[in-house]
């Protein structure tokens, strides 16, 4: 049996424990390959108008991997508690994808408002991995762990980054544009080609900085922007902030509105929708870095 | 005596400076880019040799506006910059003081806010094009007026028509509206003056501290009907500079200046043959645009690469 797993949205933020999980059962599994244009188009196609470049470029991942696995693995997020729910999408993606195509889906609830947690669900899958529920339950303790340990290290280099002497870019936005090669990865490349450092909105303990959330906002409940935006815990240590977003972004859109008005840095706000070319991107970006060389 | 040549390639028109070592202007000049930056430059720079006294050597080149890469490689530039920050640079040159810069070029608006000469914010338009130069002189030429008369006309109309500011094609079919059910040419185009700007400081200007001394820059700047209404609006004097629509050139030529090293250009550029060609490259799913360019059949740059491995 061999599971595919979109290397877009979820990925990011669950590929490591998949990882671990996955290969502590001996389970086959096949990663889509880092976003190209092909892909992007082909989910372009698929989708509809009103769906996020992000979600289209994921419909282009499952397209890509619709043929070569047996099962593509979509988990359906709800929240991970009270005033911490996620975007709709996450919620979504498993009933869009099955509208869109004839696939199995291996399919997990996150729902922790009505007790589902992470393991239950995936205990749940016990029968079609073939697993007994005491392998699923060392397979996912295992996977936690290791996840601990290498998040962990990344958060200690991102913040170790906050001192560096280099002009220090806070860059904030969703995991699965960051890291995206079509979305973030040319920014970022294109920041570093400028000599600066950059800090990771994603990447901090979110436990030690949840609290500054409430300085820009009371009512928020959307997880991962609040994660990323208690990054703003450090903006004193930062010399300028660059948000990044995929157009159209509901969250983003007022969540970002809402920051702007209340900091006072040098920001730039990038909204991408379809990539024709990198030019006038790096025209704003220049000019944004130009601020703090003259 | 050393020389310093600035060129800024917008998407209508060229601008090109030379500049001494005290940032006098020795030469300039102002054409029409006509959808070809290769041709107008070389046009460009042949008007400025012209005007070029014989004792003058050029020490350094700088290139900036949305052509600025092209041109740059063109023409062996030792800086080739984006326009915010040439802007301001040339600006500030000029006005030490000036705190905020509003600039509406042909295809793009942005607004640059200093303190203390420094740069510390500024924003572009998006996508849009809405608001900007290419905008009223397509409406210009729809009404069949001169874009050049467009400010003169405006100032004339004591009742601006109310125009949609937000997106150009809805300004554009209240336009067609107000011109159904009577309103005179001089009040339409009033409104359209009006509406640059408003839709100027609701999408750009949006939540920046516009404080004076402000100056006006970009081609619309030339535009005395947006220029009266900015005054009106923000209620603070509106400075145009009448070498406004040089400053890019200049900035870049002055930080071509401060980049500059012993070494010499001579500007014999109207017999290269400088092409360009562009091609999709099949070898990966990212099916990226390859840009080349050639030089006396030489292939001296390209880029458009994702992976940055083709050449």
């Amino acid at each position: 049996m061999t599971i595919g797993i979109p290397r877009s949205m979820f990925y990011y933020y669950f590929n490591k424990k998949w990882k671990y999980f996955f290969d502590y059962l001996n389970i086959n599994t096949i990663i889509s390959p880092k976003t190209n244009r092909e892909i992007l188009d082909n989910g372009i196609k698929l989708s509809t108008d009103e769906m996020c470049l992000s979600l289209k470029s994921y419909i282009g991942h499952v397209d890509y991997l619709k043929d070569k696995c047996d099962y593509i693995l979509i988990p359906r997020i709800d929240n991970y508690g009270r005033k911490e729910q996620t975007c709709t999408n996450f919620l979504a993606i498993y009933d869009i994808i099955n509208n869109i195509f004839d696939i199995k889906i291996l399919d997990y609830n996150i729902d922790l408002e009505n007790n589902e947690t992470e393991l239950e669900g995936l205990l749940k899958l016990s029968k079609i991995l073939k697993k007994t529920k005491s392998e699923i339950k060392k397979a996912y303790s295992y996977a936690c762990t290791m996840e601990g340990k290498e998040k962990k290290k990344t958060i200690i280099d991102n913040m170790n980054k906050l001192s560096s002497t280099k002009t220090k870019i806070l860059l904030i936005g969703h995991s699965y544009n960051l890291y995206d090669s079509l979305i973030g990865v040319p920014i970022i490349k294109y920041l570093e080609k400028l000599n600066c450092e950059i800090i990771y909105s994603d990447l901090f303990d979110y436990k030690s900085t949840k609290d500054i959330v409430s300085k820009y906002s009371k009512n928020l409940y959307w997880k991962y922007s609040k994660q990323n935006i208690s990054s703003l815990k450090y903006i004193d240590k930062v010399d300028g902030i660059i948000f990044l977003s995929t157009f159209p972004c509901g969250l983003d859109s007022l969540v970002n509105e809402l920051v702007f008005r209340k900091i006072n840095k040098p920001y730039l706000n990038l909204i991408l929708d379809d990539l024709g070319g990198i030019a006038g991107i790096e025209t704003r970006i220049e000019s944004f870095v130009d601020i703090f060389e003259y | 005596m050393k020389c310093y040549l600035g060129i800024d390639i917008g998407s209508i028109s060229t601008k090109g400076v030379i500049i001494d070592e005290e940032n006098n202007i020795i030469a300039s000049s102002y054409i029409w880019t006509e959808g070809n930056p290769v041709e107008s430059v070389k046009k460009l720079v042949e008007i400025l040799k012209q005007q070029l006294p014989e004792e003058y050597k050029i020490h350094g080149i700088g290139t900036t506006g949305s052509a600025r890469k092209l041109i740059g490689i063109m023409l062996n530039a030792n800086v080739v910059k984006n326009e915010i920050t040439a802007h301001a640079v040339g600006t500030l040159a000029f006005h030490p003081d000036v705190k905020t810069i509003l600039e509406i070029g042909g295809q793009d608006s942005k607004i640059i806010i200093l303190r203390n000469g420094i740069i510390v914010d500024y924003a572009m338009n998006t996508l849009c094009a809405a608001g900007t130069g290419s905008f009223l002189s397509s409406q210009a030429k729809r009404l069949s007026i001169p874009i050049e008369d467009f400010g003169e006309i405006a100032l004339t109309s004591k009742n601006p028509a109310k125009i949609a500011a937000r997106c150009t094609v809805f300004a554009e079919s209240d336009l067609i509206h107000k011109a159904q059910v009577g309103y005179s040419k001089q009040d339409i185009i009033a409104g359209l003056c009006k509406s640059i700007v408003l839709n100027y400081l609701n999408n750009v200007g949006k939540g920046k501290k516009i404080r004076g001394p402000i100056i006006f820059q970009g081609g619309v700047s030339k535009n005395k009907g947006v220029l009266k209404y900015f005054r009106e609006i923000l209620n603070e004097d509106v400075m145009v500079d009448e070498n406004g629509h040089l400053m890019g050139a200049i900035g870049i030529a002055i930080l071509s200046k401060k980049e500059s090293s012993e070494k010499q250009y001579d500007l014999n550029i109207e017999d290269i043959k400088f092409i360009t060609k562009a091609n999709e490259c099949n070898k990966c799913p990212n099916n990226c645009e390859i840009l080349r360019i050639y030089k006396n059949d030489e292939h001296v740059d390209s880029w458009g690469s994702m992976c940055g491995k083709v050449k």
